[in-house]
């Protein structure tokens, strides 16, 4: 039963960190930048949820909040800070995209405290269910549904819809897509709108499964992102949510091997490393290093 | 001169290795390294060990050096699997297999860290002046580095490794000897740490650390010895002359580093040359 | 007279496409040939295998004797072999004058321990600076590389390529984006470096230059050569002149 118990810890996980990388591996896919800010994003977003929730006592009201406010997060990092860098190496980019974090994560420990912010009325949290001797909460379900739709809902979005259709075919084949009229401005800012809301998404949820947001939220999870979009291969949202289901089950059976000499949160970069070292163009090798 | 003088000179100096050392591997050659903080602990976790074991400080310095060195060289590897911002990541995970390892080994004093480090016998003043003999030093290698062949090959390697290749340059052996060197002088800078605080933890040496050693480098101007010089003094001090500074660090050193990379991203070496040859040509 | 370069049936195979399919020739020391052929023909993808920027599937390169094939370009590089690209590469921001002296510092750079040791320059300083004179471009030394025009740009590869004292030299298209005038100098310059006994392998398509200053034509078409022989009499072949102008159609059998 505690194995059950693991996997589903696992794959809630998993599905949490496919939220929050897709959007990740989207922009890598688009503009070969690591977005490393993207887990300013997702803490945005877990913030904006519970200080709406908190401020009105609807927790719906807190998503819908964060799914406004994080895409136009989202869509001015790429404004300010990337598009005039698109000229220089990728690291360039990358470094100010960390600089940028480590800022957003100061500034949420100056605005809101050190301690976080809890949700006042939270019953969804403690709400847990049995089945056959397995615990489950109800917020584990919620990712789990969650993920499913937005990924459904993705897929749908980019093979049944124009908008959809265009950005797929802008992501892949650039002049292509121009030749037909798609204004690849447009796409880049649907790119990042699209990945913050989903990054806003997860974001909520985890604040729900903790009942707590606090400064370091971002942190802990940004490179893990890193890692999972590598072994996915960068650029495939495919991979990235076969990847970030593999880390979550890794890393819930894993503990149980290695975490006599590793913590927990270094096996994701150490299979990072390894991989890169070996591949460079990660599992699935969609788009090379 | 007064204990907190003494102190504050210190860990200016460490920091000016620090800088300089990461200024050879990334500004010199080109190779990104967000994980300097890890040769830095490696260095500090081996001079620890040395002196804890036998008091001797050349021997905890040497140890140090062998250890950031060897260390250094094999991340170092990793520069010629994979392009820069890869390189990046995989120097930011340095960071964090090195704390995640340190803090789980009982023989490396695990969460607790190593306390109760001998002193050197030079006391305080001693060791501020050996740091600061070794500061300079370092500066002086840098300039060195600069004006030789191999600076110059170093150039070449950070600019276009394949053009480097039609004129010779073999790059792999180039990035390894940037790596190994600026990680060495990590590893010492790690040793003369040890011997100031006698107690060191693994967090002193995480991947904020490495980020903040990357902005005084990017501040200071890329490649620009006596520019990151300055930026790591006046960064290392601004927290100590202005409160606000103090209370919201990273939020300033992030500040600083994007403004930086997105406005003058030259940093001050940059700008001050840009001023000189406006005043030459008015 | 020892032969400079020589490639036995070097072949190589990617995107589905056999690029190079089992070509072989021999440059002797001295000789000035030109490898022409119509687009797709497998021309840079033969320079790469030279230059070893590409390994062969099958097949060996020998330079001046020695068996090159699994080498890194760099170690071909300090056996004496130069190239120029095609998309010119050089050190923008190096000052031009810089991107030659370390060039003509090779034997400095042979290892980062050697590197590391020497500081002085005033040799190759004042090397490079004659060898900016002979390619046209003395009084740009303190420019910096990138704001070079084109034409410049492409003689400045040619200077590197000369600095570094090689027995062969690799041009790829080292006339392509020029101007008439400006492909004349480039042409004169190349002359020059032919004169001074060093052999040159070119890779062109404005044909009209490569037949006036080419000793030699190597015809290559479909990754096979085609043709090779005096400029003239290659250029007279059916077969070369319907690779370039037909449907491939004409073979040695049938002419």
């Amino acid at each position: 039963m505690y194995y059950i118990d693991l996997a589903v810890t696992g794959i809630s996980f998993g599905c949490m960190y496919a939220m929050m990388s897709v959007g990740l591996t989207l922009v890598y896919g688009l503009l070969r930048i690591l977005h490393v800010a993207h887990a300013a994003v997702f803490a945005l977003g877990a913030y904006v949820t519970v200080l709406v929730a908190n401020a009105t006592g609807s927790i719906a009201l807190g998503f819908l909040a964060s799914l406004i406010a994080t895409p136009l997060f989202g869509m001015a990092i790429y404004r300010l800070l990337y598009e005039p860098l698109l000229k220089y190496r990728p690291d360039v980019p990358m470094i100010a995209s960390v600089g940028l974090l480590i800022l957003m994560q100061d500034a949420f420990r100056i605005l809101f405290g050190e301690q976080g912010v809890t949700f006042r009325s939270n019953a969804f949290s403690f709400t847990t269910f049995n089945f056959a001797g397995i615990t489950i909460s109800a917020v584990q379900i919620a990712i789990v549904i969650a993920a499913a739709v937005v990924f459904l809902g993705l897929h749908l979005f980019t093979t049944r819809t124009r908008i959809g259709v265009g950005w797929r075919a802008t992501v892949s084949k650039p002049q292509i897509a121009m030749s037909f009229g798609i204004d690849p401005i447009k796409v880049r800012y649907l790119n990042f709108a699209i990945g913050s809301a989903l990054a806003a998404v997860a974001g909520g949820l985890v604040a729900l499964l903790n009942n707590l947001v606090d400064p370091a939220i971002g942190f802990v999870v940004s490179y893990k992102a890193l890692a999972i979009i590598v072994l996915g291969g960068l650029g495939s949202v495919r991979g990235t949510l076969v990847a970030s289901l593999v880390l979550g089950l890794v890393e819930a059976y894993g503990t149980i091997f290695i975490g006599a000499w590793l913590d927990r949160d270094a096996i994701a970069f150490l299979a990072l490393i390894v991989l890169l070292m070996i591949r460079p163009q990660g599992f699935t090798g969609a788009k090379t290093a | 001169m007064t204990a907190y003088e003494i102190s504050i000179i210190s860990i200016v100096g460490i920091n000016v290795i620090l800088a300089v050392s990461l200024n050879m591997i990334s500004g010199f050659c080109g190779q990104v390294s967000l994980g300097h903080g890890a040769f830095f602990g490696a260095g500090a976790y081996a001079a620890a060990l040395a002196m804890v074991a036998t008091s001797s400080v050349p021997l905890a310095i040497l140890a140090a050096i062998l250890t950031g060195c060897l260390l250094g060289i094999i991340v170092g590897f990793a520069s010629l699997r994979v392009r820069s911002d890869f390189l990046a990541v995989t120097t930011i995970g340095v960071n964090f297999l090195f704390i995640g390892f340190v803090r789980k080994q009982s023989w490396l004093g695990g969460e607790m860290g190593i306390s109760g480090i001998p002193a050197t016998g030079l006391g305080a003043s001693g060791n501020m002046i050996m740091i600061l003999l070794f500061a300079c030093a370092t500066i002086a290698f840098s300039f060195y580095i600069s004006r030789s062949w191999m600076g110059f090959a170093f150039r070449a390697v950070g600019e276009d490794e394949g053009a480097g290749a039609t004129l010779g340059i073999n790059a792999g052996a180039y990035k390894l000897m940037a790596f190994g060197i600026g990680t060495a002088l990590a590893g010492l800078a790690g040793a003369l740490y040890t011997f100031f605080t006698q107690f060191i933890t693994a967090d002193a040496f995480d991947f904020i650390f490495s980020v903040m050693l990357m902005a005084m480098v990017v501040i200071g101007g890329i490649g620009s010895t006596w520019g990151v010089v300055v930026a790591a003094v006046g960064l290392t001090l601004l927290p100590e002359a202005i409160r606000f500074v103090n209370d919201y660090r990273l939020l300033v050193f992030g500040g600083l580093l994007v403004l930086v990379i997105r406005l003058a991203p030259g940093g001050l070496a940059a700008m001050v040359r840009g001023l000189v040859l406006r005043v030459r040509g008015a | 007279m020892s032969t400079a370069l020589q490639l036995e049936n070097v072949a190589i195979r990617f995107g589905g496409v056999q690029a190079v399919d089992g070509v072989s020739f021999a440059v002797e020391g001295g000789d000035f040939v030109g490898l022409i052929g119509p687009n797709g023909a497998g021309k840079t993808t033969l320079i790469k295998i030279v230059a070893g920027l590409l390994r062969p599937d099958r097949g060996r390169v020998t330079l001046g004797g020695a068996d090159v094939t699994d080498e890194a370009t760099a170690t071909r590089v300090r056996r004496g072999l130069a190239l120029t690209h095609q998309i010119v590469r050089p050190f923008r921001e190096m000052t031009v004058l810089d991107n030659v002296v370390l060039a003509a510092g090779i034997q400095h750079t042979s290892s980062p321990f050697r590197a590391l040791l020497h500081v002085n320059r005033r040799g190759e300083d004042e090397r490079a600076a004659h060898i900016l004179g002979l390619v046209g471009l003395a009084g740009t030394e303190r420019k910096l590389a990138g704001s070079l025009p084109l034409g410049q740009m492409k003689r400045l590869e040619v200077a590197r390529a000369l600095a570094v004292d090689p027995k062969v030299i690799l041009l790829d298209e080292p006339l392509a984006g020029l101007n008439h005038a400006e492909a004349s100098k480039q042409v004169e310059t190349i002359s020059q470096v032919h004169r001074r006994g060093i052999t040159v392998i070119l890779v062109e398509h404005n044909l009209e230059e490569v037949m006036r200053i080419c000793r030699r034509l190597i015809v290559l078409n479909n990754g096979l050569v085609i043709g090779d022989g005096e400029p003239r009499a290659v250029m007279a072949d059916p077969v070369v002149h319907d690779a370039y102008v037909g449907g491939g159609m004409v073979s040695h059998a049938e002419a």
